[in-house]
């Protein structure tokens, strides 16, 4: 019993860790973004023929200055995956092995997007298991929130970021772009719904048994 | 096709659309300015909700008239080819770009207004100042009734012009361009759903602004729950607006770094702090938390309005003034 509770305070500690690196993730590139903007407003006005011969430098040192912040984006949502099935030991484990996996891609290919995109297609796997289970309504995968039908929306939006994550480091230019962006969008758009609008579904549901009887 | 003809046609247009509605941009404006002036008396209560009717029935109005107007640019902006001398296709502008987008998005918020005050009702002494703010910048910033679409109509009409000039080169060039607009702008299915559902989120996080307000000077849960039921109904079509966006920008945009354009970047940092605040509402139960939360909601309301002025100020891609 002790053991549970240690267990479930450690996820917990953890999923507020990873929710914390993520805020502060998304937080730090907001804060690029906005100062960039604020340049270009500056540059535009001040510097002449910015648009022309200064733009391309600024997106050179916006695109680096952003580059290992959407790196440690992509891993931190990576490991979001793994969290719901994993213990804390297991988990760690599994994420670097999926590090691991991602730096052998890059490494044999020569290209950090390779790597990107073997790590993104390890997390998308780990999330089609996790949102089976949680469809079955096996125990192993935990979440933060409650009830079936907002896991499963929860499970599938993020499996829809994680496929969307793919189509932006690899399938940009490739034929396949196209339809897997739209699973992606279907996906995130009917688990957004699902977790933000499972408590109408759920209530739809009963008063229609309550009908029936 | 005659140049002059279409010319004279588009001028007769944009006659009768200011005939019928420079009234109602008038109206709008009185009322709009009336109902922010009476938003936070309470004695007026009932006014308020009487003017908040007569500004939604009038913003209605003027899109229905927006809508034949629309119907009849379309059915009269022939493109043609200089070269081959066939029709190309019409021009169908959205109803939703240039002079229109703060009016489409003061309906929106008009809407629901309506909808919330039903159930919260003492938020709608925010909620109709600012639907007051904005219906007064539809009407003084955009003009959607006396100064139409200035940038499109600024690019047909010189196409007409060029056409009209008899110089080849300049009828092509004048051509290419206004094809370009149609194929990747005016006449894409992307521009029909993309920025309404842009603006349904904002109507909808104006709302949770208000609500988030409340609830930081009051401190009462109740406003937290209203806040994050309409920042979810925005954080929807949001998300799914702003993905939709993105085959539209590879095909449109391919070659260019889209991604740092001036809008693009606030829009994806507005998201990126909606998506933050959402995360951070998970821990609310933690002590305190609920300040950061809601200065979050804030902070990302705040850089919606920027999102929007981005437009009209910083160049790039999305600079439709």
């Amino acid at each position: 019993m002790n053991s549970t509770h240690e267990t479930t305070a450690h996820r917990r500690s953890w999923d507020f860790g990873l929710t914390v690196a993520t805020v502060v993730l998304l937080g730090g590139l907001g804060l690029q973004s906005f100062v960039g903007t604020l340049y270009s407003w500056w540059a535009t006005r001040q510097i002449p023929l910015w648009q022309q011969a200064g733009y391309y430098d600024f997106v050179d040192v916006m695109n680096a200055i952003a580059a290992p912040q959407v790196l440690a984006l992509v891993i931190v949502m990576g490991l979001c995956v793994p969290k719901r099935l994993f213990s804390r030991t297991a988990l760690v484990a599994v994420s670097a092995g999926m590090i691991v996996a991602g730096i052998v891609a890059w490494a044999f290919t020569g290209s950090p997007a390779e790597g990107l995109t073997v790590y993104l297609v390890l997390a998308a796997l780990i999330q089609v298991a996790v949102v089976v289970m949680t469809i079955a309504g096996a125990r192993g995968p935990s979440y933060l929130t409650e009830g079936r039908l907002t896991k499963i929306g929860s499970g599938l939006l993020h499996l829809g970021f994680v496929i969307f994550a793919v189509v932006v480091v690899a399938l940009q230019r490739s034929p396949f772009m196209e339809p897997v962006f739209w699973t992606s969008t279907v996906l995130i758009t009917a688990g957004t719904i699902l977790a933000f609008y499972a408590d109408k579904f759920a209530v739809r549901r009963t008063r229609r048994v309550v009908a029936e009887d | 096709m005659n140049p002059v003809s279409i010319d004279t046609e588009l001028t007769a247009l944009l006659q009768a659309l200011a005939r019928v509605g420079g009234p109602i941009q008038w109206a709008l404006l009185a009322s709009a300015v009336f109902l922010g002036l009476v938003s936070f008396v309470p004695s007026l209560e009932k006014i308020r909700e009487r003017t908040l009717w007569v500004v939604v029935g009038l913003l209605v109005s003027g899109e229905v008239a927006l809508v034949w107007f629309h119907w009849r640019l379309y059915e009269i902006t022939a493109v043609v080819s200089p070269v081959t001398g066939e029709t190309t296709g019409h021009v169908a502008v959205s109803l939703w770009v240039e002079s229109e987008k703060l009016f489409v998005w003061a309906l929106i918020l008009g809407l629901m207004a309506l909808f919330a005050k039903r159930h919260r009702p003492e938020l709608m002494p925010g909620v109709c100042f600012s639907l007051a703010l904005l219906t007064i910048g539809a009407v003084l910033w955009g003009q959607p009734f006396t100064d139409p679409l200035p940038q499109f109509l600024g690019q047909y009409r010189g196409y007409l012009a060029a056409t009209a000039s008899g110089d080849i080169n300049a009828a092509v060039g004048a051509y290419q361009g206004m094809e370009g607009s149609r194929a990747y702008y005016y006449n894409t299915w992307y521009m029909w759903i993309h920025p309404p559902l842009l603006f349904i989120s904002y109507g909808a996080f104006v709302m949770s602004f208000v609500a988030t307000l409340f609830m930081w000077r009051r401190r009462h849960s109740a406003y937290e729950e209203t806040a994050y039921r309409w920042a979810r109904l925005g954080y929807l079509p949001l998300t799914f607006g702003m993905l939709l966006g993105f085959p539209w920008a590879i095909l449109a945009w391919q070659g260019d770094s889209w991604w740092w354009s001036g809008k693009v970047n606030m829009s994806i940092m507005m998201w990126l702090l909606y998506t933050a605040y959402l995360h951070g509402r998970l821990y609310l139960r933690r002590k305190g938390m609920w300040r950061w939360v809601a200065l979050l909601a804030m902070l990302s309301f705040l850089v919606l309005v920027l999102t929007y002025l981005t437009t009209y100020i910083v160049p790039g891609a999305h600079s439709y003034a």
